[in-house]
C-alpha cells in the first residue's frame, strides 16, 4: 500500500475506504470473532463466497469483528447501496441462498434481521448510510442495546478489522495526525487528565497522572505497554475489541507513544487468543507499510516501534511489575512499589503500561475534546465500560454503558433476566478479585466506588449473573482455587492464606466445616487482602469476603444443616433430583428399584421417604425436573410420574401392599412413652405425625375438619387428586401408628397450654385458609366469591351455585383450580392474570390443561371494578389493560396500568389472588411473629418457635407454598423433635438397606421423555373423574432407563 | 542440568539451526525468552519443551538454564510432558464453571479412563494424558468465549454451548477415526 505522508495521500486512502466501507454495490459483512467463528460464521462466509463467486453476483463481501450480541451469533451485516445497513442475526449457512435471491431482488430478509443502522457515529467521523425499512428496529431500539453508548466499541462489526483504509475511512489516525501536527504533547496530556480517563484495567487509576509521570521522567529510553493479558475468567472485551478493532489500539498506543515521549511500545496479548495475535500483528505491519507506524511517522519526523509479546498463561502478568518481569524473560513475579514503573520498569527504563480498552479512549478524547468525553458515565468516573454480560443471562454479550448505569438494567433490560422460572440470584463483577452482589442490590450504580462499597470491584468488566442453581459457596471456592493456583508464590500472606482458605472452603463444601471455621476463614481472608504484596493477593479474598458479608445464610447451610440449596456441592446430596425435592426423596433408589423390576421394594422405598407418594405424584410442583442432568441431554426424567406409577401399582395390588406395609412397621422403632401433639392435619402436620410414629413415639394430629389431607382434601379438586387416593394413603399413615382427633379446634376446643402439659412436645402445621381480598370497588357485590372457600364448598359436596360466566382474577394454582372446576360446573370461564404468561406461579400444565378444556385467559388485565345490577348482583367486570414496566425485586416486570379499560360480562367473580394464614390464631398464640406480622419466627435449622417445645412448619413459616415443601418441613421437623426428645440422633436407623445396581449406565436410553396421558379435554372438561391417566407399565419403565444414575460417583 | 556442550550432540543439526535461527530473530527484544519458547513448543510434533533443548537455548543465549526452568514451570502455557495426539481443553472460567463444565470436565475424565491421580493438579485444574498418548485433556483459565458457555475446545475447533451427550459423540468420533487409521 502507498506511503501516507502528507494531507492528500492522507485524503486519497479515506477516500479509498468509504469506497469499500459504502460501495455502489451490496455489501455483506459475516461477523468473524472468535464468537461468531465459534457458532458457525466460518461455514457462513464461505457459502456466501462460493455463490456470489459461482452466480457472477460482484457483491463485496467481508470479514469483520463482532458487533457485540454474541447471542445472537452469526451476525451478518447486509447494505445495499444508499440503503441503512441491516443486521442479521443466527445466519445459518443454508440461509445463505435466500438471502442472496433476496438482495438480488432489491429485497432485505427481513425475517432475518435483528435491527438496522441508519447513521453511525464513529466518534472520529459520522456515517449516513442511508433511510428505509420502517418494520425493521433500529439498532438502539432493540433491548439488548437500548441504553448502550459505542464509544470504545465504535468501530467494532461495522469495519473490515484487516483493512487500514476502511479504519482511516472513518476517521482512523485523524486523531494521530493531529497530535503530531499540533506537537503539543503538555496539551493532550492535559485533555487527557481534564477527561478523567480512569486505567479500565481495574484499579482505576488516572491515566493523565500516569502519563504526565512518564512524560516528566528523564531517560532516553521509555516503554510504552499494553496490558492485553486479559486473564480474569468471565470477560472477554479486550479480546473483541482487538480483533474487532485493531487499528484503533495501535492509534492510542502510537499517541501516548509521541506524548510521554516513548519510542518503543510492547503489546502483551494472552497466547489463548490466537485470532486477536493474527489481527493484530497484520495491523502492525499494515500500520507500518503506510507509514503510520514506524520511522517518521506521516512524514512528522516521530518514530515509534511497536512489538507484541504473546503472554503464556499466567494471571499475575496482569499485575504490572509482574508483566514487566515478563517480559524481561523471567518468571512472572510482581516487585512492590515503589520505584513505581514510570521511574523504574523495563529493563530499569521509565515504564507506562496501559489495559486495552483505556488505549481506545484516547483518539475519541482528542478528536472531541474532554468536555464531551465528561459528558458521559458519572462525574469522578467519566466515559463508558464495556463488559461482558454471561452466565446465565438470556441475552449474552458485549455491553457498552456510561458509568454509573444501575445493574438491574444490565441483567434485566439487557440480558433478559434468567429463564423464565429461575431467579436472579446475583451477580459477580470482577472476576477473582471481585465480589458477588445479591439481587436486592442491583439498584447500585455501577462505578469504580460503588462497587468498591460492596466488597468487589468493577475489574476488567466480567459481569457474570448466577441464578438459584449456583451456591455462593463453591462460587468462593471457585475463585479461591483460580487464585491459589495462580499465585505466584512470592509473598507468605497470599501463598499460604490462600492455601489455608481452600482448605477450609474444601470442608464448607464437603459438609465438614465447623463455626470456627467460618471465624476463621474470615480472618484469613482479612489478613491476606491487607498484607499481601500485589494486586493478586490483595484482591483475591474478595470472592470470599462478599459471599460471607452478602450470602452468610449459604454458609450456615452447609455448615449447620449440611446442605446445599443450589445442589452444586455433590458431597452434600445424593443427586441433583434428591437435593431438589423438599422430601429429599432417594429419587434413583425408586427408579433404579423398579427398573429392576422390584415394585414392593420400589413403593417401600417411596412410602419411606413420602407417606403421600400418589397424592405428590399427581399435585407435585416437581422441582426436581429442573435440576435433573437428563435435561442437558434431552429433557428430564419424569420422576414425579414414576413415583405415581409406583404407588398407584401398589394400591391395585393389596397382597404386595400389604407385604410392603408390614415391612414399614417392622422399621418402626420401639415405643418411647413420649408424646407429641400436632396441630393441623395437612400435608406438613401428616408427614411430621407419620416419622414421629415410626421414630416409636405417640403422634396425635389435632384437626378442626371431619377428616385428613388438610389442602390436598378441602383445596384440589378432585379431578387432580381422586379422594380414594387421598385416602389410601391416609391409610398408610394411620398404619404406621398415627392418632387423629377430629373435628377439634385448637384456641377453642382445646388450648395450647393445656397441650403443653399433655405432650412432651407441640408442631404447628395450620396451613393458609384466609384468601387474600382485593380492595376493588364492587368486591361487596353477590356474586363475588373467594376461591379457597369455593373449591372447599365443591370439595365437600355442598351446594355451590356459580353462574354462567365465570370470571377468576389471579395466575396461581387456586385460580387455575377454580376455573377448572367452574369449567366442570357448567360455566363459561375467563382468567384475568396482570402479567405474562410465564409470570404465572401456577404449574404450566394445569394452565395448558385449562386452555384445552376451554378457559380463556387474558394477560395483561388488572382488575379494575365489578359492577352490579340493581339487585346487587355482579353483572360484568372491568380491568385495565397493563403493560410491563421495570423490573421489580422478584425479578419479574412490574405491571403498569395503561388506561385502557376492558369490560367482560360476567355473573360470577372468583377472587385467586393468593392466601394467607389465620392471623387470629397466630398472634393469640404468643409465640414470636417474624418481621411482617403474619407468619411466626422459627429457628432455621431446628424449626422451634420462641417458645421451648414448640416447633412450627409449613405455611405458618413461610406463608402459601405447596404440598412438597409443606410436607418438607414436617419430616424436617420430625427429625429435630426426635433428637431433642431422644437427645440422640436415631434418624439414619429408619432406613434399611436395600441392595440394587451400583453402576451408572454405559448407554442411558435414548427414548425421550414420556409425559402423562391425559383424558380427552372433550370429555374431562364435563366431570371430576380424574383428568389423567398416568403413565403405562412400558413408560414408566422407559423412564427409569433415562435415569443417568447421578447417585454413583466417579470410582465407587 | 548438565553442562551445555555436551548436549550440543543430541539435537539434529536442523533443529540446532531451527533454534539459531529463532534466537536471531529474538535477540534483544522484550519478551525474547517467552516468544523463543512459544515457538519452539509449536513446532515440536507432541507440543512440549525436551529437556535437550531447554539446555541448546540456555548455552546459546547465556540465559541461566535454571531461570529457563523457572519460566517453563511458571506459566501454564508450557509442556514439560509429551502431549497427546489429540487435544481437549475445558474451558473453566466461570461463565463455564456457573453452565455446568465441572461435570463436562468430570464426565471427559470418565470416558477416557483418567482417575484423579493421572493429572497434575487439584481436582479442577487438570493437565492429563492417556496412557496410548492419544488423548491430552486440560482445563483452561478461560477462553474468553464466555458468551458461548460451556465452551470445549477439541483439537483447537472451539465448540459452544456443548452439552454431555455431544462431547461425548465429539470424543468417539475422534477415537473411531484412529481405529480405522489404524
Amino acid at each position: 500500500m502507498r506511503r501516507i505522508d502528507d494531507l492528500s495521500s492522507f485524503h486519497a486512502a479515506r477516500e479509498a475506504g468509504l469506497a469499500k466501507l459504502m460501495p455502489n454495490v451490496p455489501r455483506i459483512a459475516v461477523g468473524m470473532g472468535t464468537c461468531g467463528t465459534g457458532n458457525g460464521a466460518e461455514a457462513v462466509y464461505h457459502a456466501f463466497a462460493d455463490q456470489i463467486q459461482g452466480r457472477g453476483l460482484g457483491y463485496k463481501l467481508v470479514r469483520t469483528g463482532c458487533f457485540g450480541a454474541c447471542s445472537e451469533e452469526p451476525l451478518v451485516n447486509v447494505r445495499l447501496p444508499g440503503k441503512p445497513l441491516v443486521v442479521l442475526h443466527r445466519v445459518q449457512a443454508s440461509d445463505v441462498t435466500a438471502i442472496l435471491d433476496d438482495i438480488a431482488a432489491g429485497r432485505i430478509p427481513a425475517e432475518l434481521a435483528l435491527c438496522k443502522i441508519e447513521e453511525w457515529d464513529h466518534i472520529t467521523s459520522h456515517v449516513q448510510y442511508g433511510c428505509d425499512y420502517r418494520e425493521i428496529p433500529l439498532w438502539n431500539e432493540i433491548p439488548f442495546f437500548q441504553g448502550q453508548k459505542k464509544l470504545v466499541l465504535r468501530h467494532c462489526g461495522l469495519i473490515s478489522p484487516l483493512d487500514i483504509e476502511e479504519y482511516i475511512a472513518v476517521g482512523g489516525y485523524e486523531a494521530l495526525y493531529k497530535v503530531l501536527i499540533d506537537s503539543d504533547p503538555e496539551r493532550v496530556i492535559e485533555q487527557i487528565k481534564l477527561a478523567k480517563l480512569r486505567g479500565r484495567g481495574g484499579a482505576g487509576y488516572l491515566t493523565g497522572l500516569k502519563w504526565e509521570m512518564m512524560r516528566k521522567a528523564q531517560s532516553g529510553q521509555k516503554y510504552l505497554i499494553c496490558n492485553a493479558d486479559e486473564g480474569d475468567p468471565g470477560a472477554y472485551m479486550n479480546r473483541n475489541e482487538i480483533e474487532s478493532d485493531p487499528h484503533s489500539l495501535i492509534e492510542g498506543m502510537t499517541i501516548g507513544g509521541f506524548v510521554t515521549g516513548a519510542t518503543e511500545g510492547i503489546l502483551y496479548v494472552r497466547a489463548e487468543y490466537p485470532l486477536a495475535v493474527h489481527r493484530l500483528q497484520q495491523a502492525i505491519e499494515q500500520a507500518e507499510g503506510c507509514g503510520l507506524l514506524g520511522e517518521n511517522i506521516l512524514g512528522r519526523g516521530f518514530s515509534f516501534k511497536l512489538s507484541m509479546v504473546e503472554g503464556a498463561g499466567a494471571f499475575v502478568c496482569g499485575e504490572e511489575t509482574a508483566l514487566i518481569r515478563s517480559l524481561e524473560g523471567k518468571a512472572g513475579r510482581p516487585t512492590p512499589r515503589p520505584p513505581y514503573p514510570a521511574q523504574k520498569g523495563l529493563y530499569g527504563k521509565p515504564t507506562n503500561i496501559n489495559n486495552v480498552e483505556t488505549w481506545y479512549n484516547v483518539a475519541p478524547i482528542v478528536i472531541r475534546g474532554a468536555n464531551w468525553f465528561q459528558e458521559t458515565g458519572s462525574a469522578k468516573s467519566p466515559g463508558t465500560k464495556v463488559f461482558s454480560l454471561v452466565g446465565k443471562v438470556q441475552r449474552t454479550g458485549l455491553v457498552e454503558m456510561p458509568l454509573g448505569t444501575p445493574l438491574k438494567t444490565f441483567v434485566y433490560d439487557v440480558g433478559g433476566g434468567v429463564a423464565p422460572g429461575r431467579s436472579v440470584k446475583s451477580v459477580q463483577t470482577g472476576g477473582p478479585s471481585g465480589g458477588c452482589i445479591p439481587q436486592d442490590m442491583f439498584d447500585t450504580p455501577v462505578d469504580y466506588e460503588t462497587l468498591a462499597q460492596l466488597g468487589s470491584i468493577m475489574g476488567s468488566g466480567g459481569m457474570v449473573v448466577m441464578d438459584e442453581d449456583n451456591c455462593m459457596v463453591d462460587v468462593a471456592r471457585f475463585f479461591v482455587e483460580f487464585t491459589h493456583s495462580e499465585s505466584c508464590g512470592k509473598c507468605v500472606p497470599c501463598r499460604s492464606g490462600l492455601d489455608q482458605s481452600l482448605r477450609i472452603l474444601n470442608k464448607f463444601t464437603r459438609g465438614q466445616a465447623t463455626e470456627a471455621d467460618l471465624v476463621t476463614l474470615d480472618e484469613i481472608s482479612r489478613m491476606i487482602r491487607d498484607m499481601s504484596l500485589c494486586g493478586l493477593g490483595q484482591t483475591a479474598p474478595n470472592p470470599v469476603l462478599t459471599t460471607i458479608r452478602h450470602f452468610r445464610n449459604e454458609f450456615e447451610d452447609h455448615l449447620r444443616a449440611k446442605r446445599c440449596r443450589a445442589g452444586v456441592c455433590e458431597d452434600l446430596a445424593l443427586s441433583p433430583c434428591e437435593n431438589s425435592c423438599p422430601l429429599h426423596m432417594n429419587i434413583p433408589r425408586f427408579l433404579e428399584l423398579l427398573k429392576e423390576d422390584r415394585t414392593e421394594d420400589a413403593f417401600l422405598s417411596v412410602i419411606l421417604d413420602n407417606p403421600l407418594p400418589a397424592s405428590t405424584g399427581r399435585v407435585c410442583q416437581h422441582p426436581c425436573d429442573n435440576r435433573c442432568r437428563r435435561a442437558g441431554v434431552d429433557d428430564a426424567v419424569n420422576m414425579r410420574d414414576v413415583h405415581r406409577f409406583i404407588a398407584d401399582s401398589a394400591f391395585a395390588d393389596d397382597a404386595l401392599y400389604a407385604r410392603a406395609m408390614a415391612r414399614l412397621l417392622a422399621v418402626r422403632k420401639a415405643a418411647t412413652g413420649k408424646k407429641v401433639a400436632i396441630i393441623g392435619a395437612g400435608p406438613t402436620g401428616l408427614a411430621c405425625a407419620y416419622y414421629l410414629s415410626l421414630l416409636g413415639h405417640e403422634a396425635v394430629i389435632y384437626e378442626s375438619n371431619a377428616a385428613a389431607g388438610g389442602m390436598l382434601r378441602y383445596a384440589l379438586p378432585d379431578y387432580r387428586l381422586p379422594k380414594d387416593t387421598l385416602d389410601r394413603e391416609i391409610g398408610i399413615i394411620e398404619g404406621a401408628g398415627v392418632k387423629f382427633v377430629f373435628n377439634t379446634v385448637v384456641g377453642r376446643d382445646v388450648m395450647l397450654n393445656d397441650l403443653a402439659g399433655e405432650y412432651d412436645a407441640v408442631f404447628l402445621s395450620i396451613g393458609t385458609w384466609k384468601e387474600s381480598w382485593v380492595y376493588l370497588p364492587g368486591t361487596e357485590l353477590t356474586g363475588v366469591i373467594p376461591a379457597l372457600p369455593f373449591l372447599e364448598a365443591v370439595a365437600k359436596q355442598q351446594p355451590v351455585t356459580v353462574g354462567r360466566k365465570v370470571t377468576v382474577i389471579g395466575g396461581g394454582n387456586a385460580a387455575i383450580d377454580s376455573a377448572r372446576t367452574a369449567l366442570r360446573l357448567g360455566a363459561e370461564v375467563t382468567i384475568l392474570y396482570r402479567r405474562e404468561r410465564k409470570d404465572m406461579p401456577a404449574i404450566p400444565e394445569e394452565t395448558e390443561a385449562a386452555e384445552a378444556e376451554g378457559a380463556k385467559i387474558v394477560f395483561l388485565a388488572a382488575p379494575h371494578r365489578i359492577v352490579g345490577d340493581a339487585e346487587g348482583r355482579v353483572k360484568a367486570i372491568e380491568a385495565v389493560k397493563t403493560r410491563l414496566g421495570e423490573y421489580d425485586s422478584s425479578g419479574r416486570r412490574r405491571p403498569v396500568p395503561t388506561g385502557e379499560v376492558i369490560r367482560f360480562a360476567c355473573d360470577t367473580v372468583v377472587l385467586a389472588v393468593g392466601e394467607t394464614v389465620d392471623l387470629d390464631f397466630v398472634k393469640a398464640s404468643g409465640l414470636k411473629l417474624q418481621e411482617s406480622g403474619t407468619m411466626l419466627e422459627v429457628d432455621r435449622y431446628s424449626l422451634e418457635t420462641s417458645r421451648k417445645n414448640f416447633y412450627a412448619g409449613g405455611d405458618l413459616i413461610t406463608g402459601a407454598s405447596n404440598v412438597s415443601n409443606a410436607m418438607g418441613y414436617g419430616k424436617k421437623a420430625a427429625r429435630n423433635i426426635d433428637q431433642r426428645l431422644m437427645a440422640e440422633k436415631r434418624w439414619s436407623q429408619l432406613w434399611p438397606d436395600f441392595e440394587y445396581a451400583q453402576s451408572a449406565p454405559h448407554h442411558p436410553s435414548e427414548s425421550g421423555r414420556h409425559h402423562v396421558r391425559e383424558v380427552d379435554a372433550a370429555v374431562r372438561a364435563k366431570t371430576f373423574h380424574e383428568a389423567t391417566l398416568g403413565l403405562t407399565p412400558v413408560e414408566a419403565m422407559e423412564e427409569t432407563c433415562r435415569c443417568l444414575r447421578c447417585d454413583v460417583r466417579n470410582g465407587d | 542440568m548438565a553442562a551445555a556442550s555436551s548436549t550440543h550432540s543430541l539435537l539434529r543439526p536442523e533443529e540446532q539451526d531451527f533454534l539459531d535461527g529463532l534466537i536471531r530473530k529474538h535477540q534483544g527484544q522484550p519478551g525474547m525468552l517467552l516468544a523463543i519458547l512459544e515457538a519452539i513448543q509449536e513446532r515440536q510434533p507432541n507440543h512440549y519443551l525436551q529437556p535437550e533443548v531447554l539446555e541448546y537455548l540456555a548455552a546459546r543465549t547465556g540465559i541461566p538454564g535454571s531461570q529457563i526452568y523457572s519460566v517453563v514451570t511458571f506459566y501454564a502455557l508450557f509442556n514439560l510432558r509429551p502431549q497427546g495426539e489429540h487435544s481437549v481443553c475445558i474451558c473453566r472460567g466461570t461463565a463455564c464453571h456457573t453452565r455446568g463444565s465441572r461435570t463436562l470436565l468430570e464426565r471427559v475424565k470418565l470416558q477416557l479412563g483418567l482417575q484423579d491421580g493421572d493429572d497434575d493438579g487439584s481436582a479442577d485444574k487438570v493437565t492429563a494424558t492417556t496412557a496410548d498418548k492419544k488423548f491430552t485433556l486440560r482445563t483452561v483459565a478461560c477462553f474468553g468465549q464466555c458468551a458461548l458457555a460451556p465452551v470445549v475446545e477439541v483439537d483447537h475447533n472451539i465448540l459452544s454451548h456443548v452439552n454431555e451427550r455431544a462431547l461425548e459423540r465429539e470424543i468417539d468420533h475422534l477415537r473411531e477415526n484412529r481405529d480405522e487409521a489404524n
